[in-house]
């Protein structure tokens, strides 16, 4: 008798059955017990991430006239890294190797807005950044393998891209609108010229993933007025996109009064895919180098849209059917229908023009008007994953939590003074991740240890999951919190060393192929810097010594041969205003004149092993 | 004569050790694990018939603190003619297998027990040189060491694992498939 058989099968299907009946496979069930017991959990514990775990998020918060981007984890709020963008930075070496002060192209500072990830589909991909300056006037791109800028580039006829950058639905452009308007060129022409030879002009940039560089491929002359905030469409509105604008009285002069007379302005509504095929007709002008479409010669694609007066943010809502504008000045949030403005584009229910651009009447595309009680303000409007809204209101210092469909004021949390942007977990993208939301404090009340008359921005977190909208944590910052965007930590892959480059020219991975090479008056050093020396020459009698006379042009190429994670080597001269990193499997450049004769000490500023302090040399420049 | 013909079962298992010994060329037959807390993955050294892998230029710049010598494919000369070796081991074997004969079993046999004896004193020599012979010049000065070619050893903060790989288990199931026939056509 082979009794085993009914056993086996006995206990496999008793296994199968007890599976079937008592595993639990629905997340919808895990989702909940979680935020049940988030309920029962204290603040502190909502945000403690112990040692060995890590965050959920990464926030990316730009970081203003600092011109650095700050990444934080959420919820911990912990300050991960600051990532120099359009200033140097000597803990880095940025602004001082070969690439970034090429990219930096001589600014010493910039105004950092407005941070953007790439996107797929309308949802983060996690492979790049986008940030503009307000400052002066550029754009780059961080790749988010190394969280390292790649490209800086300069946006001409522009000053001052302050609503950008948001990206469109696949990164085929990102837009770069203008804050201050300029003649053309930034040519000298007297204010009272204001309406003629200023322009807004507005930039479509694109990005190639290969080179990693910034492209202008065209650009709009719209008409001279400030714009402020905008975002890009996404599904049934994916080729369209929306900015604000304010300053449509045209004023040259005392802005805060003479720029808030109209009682309305204009949101500028566009479908880049049609700009793009008026580029391609050869509809457009070629000014300064650019291709710019002046809307008043060739008209299409561009819309004006109504809009209570001074507003500041612009945001499609995450179905993409509706875009919410917030008056600054008039306390209201106002839901406009794309599919509205599509109809009445086609029906073209126009009241008048613009400098050329069609203005669609304000009741052919306006949804509602939403307006919660005391509530003063509203500046940006965020979304979860439910679709709800969540409007700063900067007077009345709170979020509003509010539906978008309805128009129901559904919640409301009071934050610490003033809060200008907020930030929800994915919140600006196809499917919000709803969870938290970050307030962004643009003055703050002193609620940190003092460090004298200016207090630190701060930053809160509000718990989004529980009935009742929470702050539950609270974080100083470094100035200024602008914009920041919340993306799930597993989306970013990081690499830990840089590959080998064997086609690298300037890159050596062995101590036996170091050298220095003369040519004329040029010296160019091929290093490696490993644990714990720099090796610049393996045949030299010192290898760890540079030697060039007073005039001379050096290249110092130095490769970190150490292939370990963290092994970060620095490489200073001492008093030659110089320091530049390489990281594991790095090999970067420095380049620079021998203007002063004399003996300068080399050294690795980054601490890389218990022999670090060894890790010296000298540069000596012969008279 | 013919009883001391070598049955077809036993044939069969030395063909199969034949088998396995050339199968061992393409896996690691030895390796060291180093664990610190600041490489809490651990690296690795894995030593193949034929190749180093593992985590060798971070070992190295590592070792060179203590003035170990770098290890390196160059710096092991068997690593040139081993696979020959082995090669050759599973060709002899093959034909033990096919030729039957008892006394060529014997000395497949013996020549097996040499050629283990000589791989592990190689290893072990290997061991005593790197660890013994370190750098008069080396910034850390520590005690010669001899790791064991099986076990645990601690050095500073770290704690290495030597152990041995898939090959040399399939070369010792190897083995132990050309003794079956001494007690089973005995
Ligand atoms: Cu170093």
């Amino acid at each position: 008798m082979k009794k085993w058989i009914p056993i086996a099968s006995g206990l496999a299907t008793g296994l199968l059955a007890a599976t079937v009946f008592f595993a639990d496979f629905s997340p919808g069930d895990r989702n909940e017990a979680i935020a049940e017991s988030s309920k029962n959990k204290t603040n502190a514990e909502k945000v403690y991430v112990p040692f060995g775990e890590k965050d959920e998020y990464y926030l990316f918060a730009s970081g203003g006239h600092s011109g650095q981007m700050f990444i934080y984890g959420v919820p911990s709020m912990r300050h991960i890294r600051t990532v120099p963008v359009f200033s140097p930075d000597s803990a880095t070496g940025y602004g001082f190797d070969k690439h970034s002060k090429e990219m930096m192209g001589g600014f010493t500072w910039g105004d950092l807005h407005h941070p953007a990830f790439s996107e797929t589909n309308g949802d983060y991909d996690g492979k790049y950044m986008f940030a503009t300056d307000v400052g002066n006037s550029r754009a780059a791109v961080m790749n988010l393998e190394t969280f390292t800028v790649k490209d800086i580039i300069d946006v001409p006829n522009t000053s001052g891209p302050h609503c950008a950058a948001f990206v469109t639905e696949n990164t085929e452009y990102m837009f770069l609108p203008t804050r201050f308007a300029v003649p053309i060129g930034r040519e000298y022409a007297p204010l009272d010229d204001y309406s003629e030879k200023y322009r807004g002009v507005m930039s479509a940039v694109t990005f190639d993933e290969k080179k990693e560089k910034l492209n202008i491929a065209y650009q709009v002359a719209l008409p001279p007025w400030s714009y402020d905030l905008s975002d890009a469409g996404k599904k049934v509105s994916k080729d369209w996109a929306v900015m604000t604008t304010y300053n449509t009285e045209e004023a040259t002069t005392n802005l805060e009064f003479n720029a808030s007379q109209a009682d309305r302005d204009f949101i500028v509504l566009f479908n880049w895919k049609e700009l793009e095929q008026m580029v391609k007709d050869g509809k457009y002008d070629e000014v300064t180098g650019q291709k710019m479409i002046f809307p008043e010669k060739h008209k299409g694609g561009m819309y004006l849209v109504p809009v209570a007066k001074s507003p500041h943010g612009v945001d499609v809502t995450p179905d993409g059917k509706h875009f919410i504008a917030s008056g600054k000045l008039a306390p209201t949030m106002t839901v406009f229908s794309f599919e509205k403005a599509f109809k009445a584009i086609e029906n073209k229910e126009f009241a008048g023009e613009r400098n050329g651009i069609p203005i669609i009447k304000y009741e052919s595309v306006m949804e509602k008007e939403v307006n919660p009680e005391n509530a003063l303000g509203p500046l940006h409007t965020q979304f979860d994953d439910q679709g709800m809204a969540y409007t700063t209101m900067f007077i009345s210092s709170e979020i509003v939590k509010w539906d978008p469909k309805t128009g129901e004021t559904l919640d409301r949390v009071p934050v610490q003074y003033s809060p200008g942007h907020s930030v929800a977990a994915e919140g600006d993208t196809v499917a919000p991740d709803g969870k938290y939301l970050i307030a962004l404090n643009k003055i703050a009340k002193d609620s940190y240890l003092s460090v004298g008359p200016s207090h630190p921005e701060s930053m809160q977190l509000i718990d989004l999951r529980g009935d009742k909208m929470e702050v539950i944590q609270s974080a100083p910052v470094n100035p200024e919190p602008h914009y920041a965007q919340m993306i799930k930590a597993d989306k970013i892959k990081t690499i830990t060393v840089y590959p080998k480059d064997e086609k690298n020219p300037d890159a050596v991975y062995s101590q036996e192929e170091t050298r220095i090479e003369r040519k004329g008056n040029e010296v160019h050093v091929y290093g490696i810097a490993m644990r714990s020396k720099f090796i610049f020459d393996a045949k030299a009698e010192r290898p760890d010594q540079i030697e060039v006379k007073k005039g001379d042009k050096v290249f110092i190429h130095l490769t970190n041969i150490d292939f370990d994670q963290d092994i970060t080597h620095g490489f200073a001269i001492n008093g030659y205003d110089l320091n530049i990193e390489v990281q594991p499997g790095q090999t970067n450049t420095v380049e620079f004149t021998a203007d002063k004769a004399g003996t300068y000490p080399i050294y690795c500023t980054n601490f890389c092993s218990a022999l670090h302090q060894e890790m010296t040399g000298y540069f000596l420049v012969k008279p | 004569m013919a009883g001391k013909k070598l049955s077809i079962l036993s044939s069969g298992l030395i063909a199969a050790a034949a088998a396995l010994i050339a199968a061992s060329l393409f896996f690691p037959w030895w390796g060291m694990e180093f664990f610190a807390p600041q490489y809490p993955e651990g690296l690795n050294i894995i030593v193949y018939p034929d190749k180093l892998e593992g985590e060798i230029d971070i070992v190295n710049g590592l070792n060179h603190y203590i003035g170990m010598k770098g290890f390196s494919e160059e710096n092991f000369p068997e690593l040139t003619y081993l696979k020959y070796l082995i090669g050759g081991l599973a060709l002899l074997t093959l034909i033990t297998a096919v030729l039957r004969r008892k006394k060529v079993l014997y000395f497949l046999i013996g020549l097996f027990s040499i050629g283990g004896l000589l791989g592990v004193w190689d290893l072990r020599r290997w061991l005593h040189d790197f660890g013994t012979d370190l750098s008069p010049t080396a910034p850390i000065k520590v005690d010669p060491f001899v790791p064991p070619i099986i076990g645990e050893n601690t050095l500073a903060n770290f704690i290495t694992n030597s152990y041995l790989g898939t090959g040399s288990f399939l070369v010792l199931a190897a083995f132990i498939l050309i003794l079956i026939p001494l007690w089973k056509d005995r």
